[in-house]
């Protein structure tokens, strides 16, 4: 225990006597961890962004006029049974018209034409949404069906196909980029990491040896520099933590103007908060103790 | 209490520091060891603190082996011997009280006993007054002083001294070799590394001489002769 508090002593004594050098180390670790952070956040926008496009396609599905109730409800349940399908939604051949009218509410002719007709003209209609893209293929062969031809008049899938296999395109690029830059990223952040641990060491060698010199083991020499690892990477964590949420903050009236959500990013960032901060905290405070016990080895030899 | 039985100390097939060397150095005695740059001196005093280790032959310190020494072994030999040097190795972001406290916070004394022990030492070697300066702040003498006074921290049987005169001018050269001479006086043994020709004609005690790797004199009350 008397160890342990000297340690912490001579890690507070070390971190203030060299300020220079343990600033630039935070500083060092802050710029890492915000360039880190700024791909986190890239990310976030680019899956916000197919999705967002992937939640505008959906397949309409035209019931003819005669359709029955009961003949709906069979395809409706059909349709739920696929795993795929995360939503559908009915409107009733009333609905439609009403929509059909409002659409077209500015068009006296169409208007009039309607109002001409003893019977609504249109079918009802089933909007459904499926998880990925890629499945609506699947919901339309399904459907495609003798037993369905005189139920299911039209679907609008066709003329989004070429659109759906784009984005299926473009987000599978985009993963395959991303975790392309994720490693690169990982190998810069632990080479910025190693060397600047490196030089932190490396400036106090001198200082290793004569410890050592003096009847030091090899772990009271060390238990400072864990313990300093500790402290910077607690702080330029933080510090971290509290820039992305100030940028967040300023970027956020931007990002609704394109996502049509407030505070998308602040929420993120808010509800991810042990995620990222946790896990930056634990790799970064490993890697810090990874470095020095690398970086100190040849040192403590004498 | 110092026992080296036909050391050789060999860095590669080209580089041979010591050869075959025999020395027996009982308590109590003050011993010089004297030689050329490239004679060997300071590789003695290394193997003696176990920074290097024989090639063969046998070191031991009293009835302790060291020529295998574990390295986990190490650190408890280095608190039994008092060690100073040349460039004085005072850590340079601790204070002069601090340096001499760090020699006995790394055996896990407690703090109670460092604050009565170092002003103590601090008294003995003449510096209580710069206990909160740092090194840089202190001459070289005084800094070889803070030396002296960390090496005697844990009252070591034995203070091994290389070229602790080195870097110093002649007053202070004396003032050190006074306090050693006051150490040897208390009991210790002392072995004192030195080319310095005028401190070991004066001091008249026991001077052993290397020459290239070999121990080529050793003569009980001897003058440098090299």
């Amino acid at each position: 225990m008397r160890s342990l508090f000297r340690a912490i002593k001579f890690a507070f004594q070390d971190i203030f006597r060299n300020f220079s050098l343990s600033l630039m180390t935070v500083l060092i670790l802050v710029l890492m961890l915000l360039s880190v952070n700024t791909l986190v956040v890239i990310k976030f926008f680019t899956s916000q962004a197919t999705q967002s496009i992937k939640d505008q396609i959906d397949v309409s599905i035209f019931f003819a006029h005669t359709a029955t109730d009961e003949e709906i409800a069979e395809v409706q349940s059909f349709i739920k049974s696929f795993p795929e399908v995360s939503n559908v939604q009915y409107l009733s051949k009333e609905q439609v018209l009403e929509k059909f009218k409002e659409q077209y509410s500015d068009n006296e002719n169409i208007i009039a034409s309607l109002e001409e007709l003893d019977e609504n003209p249109l079918g009802s209609t089933m909007i459904v949404k499926t998880r990925n893209p890629g499945d609506y293929n699947k919901l339309i062969e399904a459907l495609s069906v003798p037993e369905y031809e005189d139920i299911v008049v039209a679907k609008t899938f066709v003329d989004t196909e070429l659109a759906i296999e784009r984005i299926n395109n473009i987000t599978t690029q985009v993963e395959r980029f991303s975790v392309i830059l994720t490693g690169l990223f990982g190998v810069i952040a632990f080479l910025i990491i190693f060397n600047t641990i490196r030089v932190a060491i490396f400036t106090q060698r001198v200082e290793i040896t004569i410890k050592k010199l003096v009847g030091a083991t090899n772990w009271f020499i060390r238990s400072p520099y864990i313990i300093e690892s500790f402290i910077f990477t607690a702080i330029s964590v933080a510090i971290t933590y509290f820039l992305m949420r100030f940028a967040a903050g300023l970027i956020d009236p931007y990002v609704a103007v394109v996502f049509k959500k407030d505070w998308l990013l602040t929420n993120y960032i808010s509800s991810n908060i042990m995620m990222l901060v946790g896990s930056q905290f634990v790799v970064v405070l490993l890697l810090t103790i990874f470095s020095s016990f690398l970086a100190m080895r040849r040192h403590l030899k004498a | 209490m110092i026992n080296l039985e036909g050391v050789t100390k060999r860095y590669n097939k080209q580089s041979t520091a010591l050869e075959d060397i025999h020395l027996n150095v009982e308590p109590g005695e003050f011993v010089s060891i004297v030689g050329q740059s490239g004679s060997g001196k300071t590789t003695l005093v290394k193997l003696i603190i176990a920074e290097e280790r024989a090639t063969s032959g046998k070191v031991s310190i009293g009835d302790w082996d060291i020529t295998r020494i574990p390295y986990r072994h190490v650190p408890l030999l280095r608190r039994q011997i008092g060690v100073i040097f040349q460039d004085f190795k005072l850590l340079d972001k601790k204070t002069i009280y601090e340096n001499v406290a760090f020699a006995l916070q790394v055996s896990g004394e407690s703090g109670a006993r460092i604050r009565t022990v170092i002003p103590r030492l601090l008294e003995i070697v003449g510096l209580p007054h710069k206990k909160n300066s740092y090194p840089h702040e202190l001459s070289g003498g005084e800094q070889q002083r803070v030396a002296i006074a960390r090496a005697l921290v844990h009252r070591p049987k034995i203070l091994v001294a290389d070229e602790p005169t080195g870097n110093l001018d002649s007053i202070n050269t004396q003032e050190i070799i006074e306090i050693l001479k006051k150490i040897n006086e208390f009991g210790t043994t002392v072995v004192l590394v030195t080319h310095n020709r005028e401190v070991v004609n004066q001091m008249k005690r026991r001077v052993v001489t290397l020459d290239k790797g070999r121990l080529i004199s050793d003569v009980k009350e001897g003058k440098y002769r090299l």
